[in-house]
């Protein structure tokens, strides 16, 4: 018989059941919840945790020239990644890594005890790094190709190429506007892992291959491209200035065909410039544009005809608009003169009454006509609007410094576009950079048209227009822009900057605008020139680099040279102009001279004419010497001997190329030269690519 | 109790045979790979998981045969032996480290846990001096105190090892026994205070519990270290959903979830087996629980109901709290799953146990 205190322990014992029995449902519920409601969820982190997407680097498109010549290329190049689970000494792997690579050793050993499936240790590191790594053989440290971006120019055209980040995404420039055809698709390598990093047997895998990106080709002519860039620093040099850009443009189609400024930097390696020097003043800055505006004035009040080229003007040296008197920039005045006179000479007082003349709705007309307080939607980043006082506000005073070009804000992009609309018999169009992106087979992806935007006058007015330009670089104040051989027209400018307090004393931006040939124009042109030192006027220090600069791209655009108009055709000349026989094989170089009359001399022995004396387009009596020189490249157009690269690491081949205007394409998995295609001492066209095997 | 031994409970009996058969197969589904891994062998558990099951079905086969009546004077020369062993086990150079835990004791390849034989010697030890005592057990000093004297004791010494989760289970234990034996409500709500202010008094001493007590709740706030063990889980119990994976056929044992042929075996059976293998798991608990306790109301004697309760608690304590933990249900205490897990000196203590208590259903008439 139980006894009273083992009926209590029963009594206890039942109670304690149905505890147990309440935790066990309880304990039911947790397990429903999680394996129910909750397992989908679960199951994705877990799966999320093991599967590794590594991504496979798609290569991206090249950048050519509008000729097909590289401007931006992809390298093959490894980059470094640690698998922190598989490390066996994280301390003593990150102490010889980070003596190879340069790294701090602490806290790399940090990031290789983390707990996590991979990471990057340095990626796109050099050649001898890469094999040195390779030699190791850490454990839980691999190597892996990627694509470093490579420009084989390096300064060449930085503003409009941009430059491409570690993911080598687009960070400026075109690189950065057509990163969407550039970049091509990444593709990926899916495999599950366990915690340290090795594959799970039967598990998932897929690989995805990646698209490559398609390709670029820009409106830029290298040729040009580096006839301005030298123009550029000879300018720099010359002036000591603060910056400097010229830009020329195809003004019936809007193509860009060279822009650069200075200061510039090398896309190879961006990251040790200042970043100011990325900026794109052609497109980023805005400034005065002064008297190069009047090009703009002009075309307005003819447009309009609110004057007549022959309209006669006195110029008492100063005008008085709303109680405050405009000086013409000539003390005492130009006197009385006609308009085409007062667009020669850049005559304030004229160009103040003609523009009061014109009022402000037509004025505004045109100003808007012209794309000014607009962003000209060229495809390049950063570009700015410009400064156009407000409609409703503006006042006579304010129409009448804007009539010479002061009181506006332009972008140099916005200025030759208009000069170029002026070129174009009217029409303004868009100003372009890329003419066609193709896929690596050669189809066209996407082709650019000539993009008209408005007509800002009629063609009548445009040849009106354009003559008087002509006119101001023959007779007025663009002289220093006049090139023997070819019809320039043109306008100075010189503008005081304007600072915090109004007109910054000695602090002046130079500038021509201008195209040639006058009557047919082939290349529109700007030069601007940012606080030079000493000598400031546009038509001193700007007109002469544009005079220089056009000379040249007209001979390289073969553009035959014509007397000027007032000629008399019916004299005999016993002077001939020289043609040019640049970049011509000499046999026929030899023939053309010939033909020309005169009595050509090799100098040396090669087979394409590196430059010739007397320059191209210089009038010279017939029968006279002219020495062909085959040796010495000067716009890196023609033939360059083929550098030996044998031996050399693909960084120092390719910096050796690079210098003598060829492109590199390495071939293999080592790091020394032992073969190259073609062989040195070749002669090859510039740009043309060099095939290293690496071994 | 003159009678002649009937045939034991074959309810639990089956139970048991039951949470084996599958604790075999889960520990070698769950530690096939980091056996691999850690000694090219697949195998590795496997071989000696049989071989401590058939010892401990041998110990188990032995404790059935034994008159249960015999321990209750076996209890204190087996509670002394077990607090020298605790105490030898602390002994630096005698007591063996493991993952920062001085707990294995033993010679050649053979070791055993004293914390381990602790659990069983305190049910046995309290039983019989809970049923000598069953008379003065409303009196906190004569019947509830000495038995809480050894329990701190034991307590203490598991503690400085340190092994939280088996202390606890003994605790615990020793609580319910009280309980039981029909210690005064007043004096286990005391009791029950005192234990709350020596958690918060133990969580103060080292804060490094108390981060591993917010881990549970919140786990994701911590991924890769207090929260790692739980998350990674959760993970496997929660990609098996209502039929699992299949067995051999889990993720989270390709080295993601620590140890996961011992304390998680739980989580990995969750990932292969589903629901359907969890519910399962807990109804075998449930039976051995429900005869269990069973055998402890029947049981023809105090000594007898009192060891089949507190031989009962001990393992369904550790079951649910190992359960709870796995499934993120109160915070990390490392404790295995009895039967299931991967452990030696466990498994042959624990079927020890089983065996007492199916000596005990040989002397009661259960329907």
């Amino acid at each position: 018989m139980a006894s009273a205190a083992h009926v209590i322990i029963r009594k206890r014992v039942v109670i304690l059941f149905l505890f147990v029995a309440v935790i066990m449902f309880g304990l039911g519920c947790r397990l429903m919840y999680i394996q129910f409601f909750k397992s989908s969820w679960l199951a994705e982190n877990a799966i999320d945790q093991r599967i590794r997407d590594i991504p496979v680097e798609a290569k991206r498109g090249i950048i050519y020239d509008r000729h097909g010549r590289e401007l931006a290329v992809s390298v093959s190049t490894e980059s470094v990644y640690a698998i922190p689970a598989e490390i066996r000494d994280a301390d003593e792997t990150a102490a010889k890594l980070a003596a190879i690579l340069s790294l701090d050793g602490d806290k790399l050993a940090a990031k290789l005890k983390k707990r996590q499936a991979f990471t990057w240790i340095k990626r796109k590191i050099d050649v001898e790094s890469a094999l040195a790594i390779k030699k190791l053989s850490l454990p839980g440290i691999g190597l892996t190709q990627e694509n470093r971006r490579y420009y084989p120019k390096d300064n060449l055209a930085a503003h409009i190429l941009g430059f491409t980040g570690i993911d080598s995404q687009g960070l400026d420039g075109v690189e950065m506007t057509f990163d969407s055809y550039l970049k091509g698709r990444a593709g990926s390598i899916v495999v599950e892992y366990d915690a340290r990093g090795r594959e799970i047997p039967y598990a998932t895998h897929r690989f995805v291959p990646p698209v490559e990106g398609h390709n670029i080709y820009l409106t830029i002519d290298t040729v040009i491209q580096q006839i301005i860039e030298r123009d550029l620093d000879r300018v720099m040099k010359d002036t000591q200035a603060k910056a400097a850009t010229i830009i020329v443009m195809n003004p019936h189609t809007g193509e860009i065909l060279a822009l650069a400024n200075r200061p510039d930097y090398n896309p190879n390696q961006f990251a040790d410039f200042s970043p100011k020097l990325w900026r794109n003043n052609a497109v980023s800055n805005t400034y005065e544009p002064g008297s190069t505006f009047k090009v703009l004035t002009t075309t307005a009040v003819l447009g309009d005809k609110v004057v007549k080229l022959d309209d006669r003007f006195f110029d008492p040296g100063g005008i008085e608009v709303q109680g405050r008197t405009i000086h013409c920039w000539k003390h005492g005045g130009h006197g009385s003169q006609t308009f085409r006179e007062v667009v020669e000479n850049s005559c304030n007082t004229g160009f103040v009454t003609v523009g009061l003349k014109l009022g402000r709705d037509p004025f505004y007309r045109y100003l808007e006509a012209f794309g000014l307080g607009r962003q000209s939607n060229i495809d390049l980043p950063g570009e700015a609007k410009g400064i156009v006082i407000n409609k409703n506000q503006v006042k006579p005073i304010n129409i009448a410094t804007i009539s010479m070009g002061q009181g506006i804000a332009v972008t140099p992009i916005q200025l030759i576009t208009a000069v170029s609309a002026v070129a174009n018999d009217g029409l303004r169009t868009r100003p372009q950079i890329v003419r066609e992106v193709k896929d690596r087979a050669g189809n066209t992806i996407r082709g650019f048209e000539t993009d008209v935007v408005e007509k800002v006058v009629d063609a009548a007015t445009a040849k009106e227009v354009k003559e008087v330009l002509e006119s101001v670089v023959k007779n007025g104040t663009g002289k220093n822009a006049y090139v023997e051989g070819y019809r320039i027209a043109g306008k100075t400018g010189t503008a005081q900057k304007v600072g915090a307090g109004g007109y910054m004393p000695g602090k002046y931006v130079a500038s021509f605008a201008g195209f040639a040939p006058a009557d047919n124009p082939q290349v529109a042109m700007l030069v601007i020139i940012d606080e030079p030192v000493g000598i400031y006027y546009g038509g001193q220090i700007a007109a002469p680099v544009f005079g220089a600069a056009i000379k040249d791209i007209m001979e390289y655009l073969n553009v035959t040279q014509r007397l000027e108009e007032n000629g008399d055709p019916e004299q005999v000349d016993p002077h001939v102009i020289v043609p040019s026989v640049i970049n011509l094989e000499v046999s026929e170089a030899m023939k053309v001279l010939q033909k020309a009359g005169f009595n050509p001399r090799i100098e040396e022995s090669g087979e394409r004419v590196a430059d010739q004396i007397p320059k191209p387009g210089s009038r010279i009596p017939k029968g006279t010497h002219v020495l062909v020189y085959t040796l010495t490249p000067r716009y890196g157009i023609g033939s360059v001997t083929v550098p030996d690269c044998i031996g050399l690491t693909l960084r120092e081949a390719s910096d050796i190329l690079g210098q003598v205007g060829l492109s590199i394409s390495p071939v293999g998995p080592g790091s020394k030269v032992a073969k190259q295609d073609p062989l040195s001492g070749s002669k090859i066209p510039s740009g043309s690519m060099i095939t290293v095997f690496l071994e | 109790m003159g009678s002649r031994p009937k045939s034991p409970d074959p309810i639990i009996f089956c139970a048991i045979i039951a949470l084996l058969a599958i604790g075999v197969v889960m520990v070698y589904s769950s530690s096939a790979v980091s056996a691999y891994v850690n000694f090219q062998d697949s195998y590795y558990f496997l071989k000696r998981q049989l071989i401590w099951v058939s010892l401990g079905l041998i110990a188990m086969f032995l404790t059935m045969n034994i008159d249960y009546h015999a321990w209750r004077k076996l209890a204190k020369p087996i509670m002394i032996v077990t607090l020298v062993l605790l105490v030898l086990v602390l002994v630096p150079g005698l007591g063996r480290v493991v993952n920062g835990a001085r707990r294995w004791l033993g010679v050649g390849s053979i070791y055993m846990q004293p914390s381990e034989i602790a659990k069983l010697s305190m049910v046995l030890f309290c039983a019989s001096s809970l049923s000598l005592r069953q008379d003065k057990i409303t009196s906190f000093v004569k019947g509830v105190l000495p038995q809480l004297v050894v329990l701190l004791l034991v307590f203490g010494l598991i503690l400085k090892e340190p092994d939280l989760g088996t202390a606890l289970a003994i605790g615990g234990t020793v609580f319910v026994l009280l309980f039981t034996a029909g210690a005064k409500l007043s004096h286990l709500f005391s009791l029950g205070f005192a234990g709350v202010f020596g958690i918060i008094s133990a969580i103060i001493v080292e804060p490094y519990r108390m981060k591993r007590l917010l881990a549970f709740s919140d786990p994701w706030s911590d991924p890769l270290d207090t929260g790692y063990h739980i998350i990674q889980s959760l993970y496997a119990i929660g990609s098996g959903g209502l039929f699992g994976v299949g067995l051999g056929r889990s993720r989270e044992k390709f080295l993601y979830l620590p140890e996961p042929h011992t304390d998680f075996i739980f989580a990995i059976l969750g990932e292969e087996l589903g629901f359907i293998g969890t519910i399962t798991i807990i109804l075998l608990f449930f039976l051995f629980a429900w005869r269990g306790f069973k055998v402890a109301i029947s049981a023809p004697d105090i000594f007898g109901s009192l060891m089949a309760a507190g031989l009962t608690t001990m393992i369904i304590m550790q079951a649910l709290m190992n359960i709870a933990v796995v499934t993120a249900s109160m915070p990390v205490t490392g404790i295995p799953l009895p039967f299931l897990s991967f452990g030696g000196s466990a498994l042959i203590f624990t079927l020890s146990g089983v065996g007492i208590l199916l000596n005990i259903s040989r002397y009661v008439n259960l329907k």
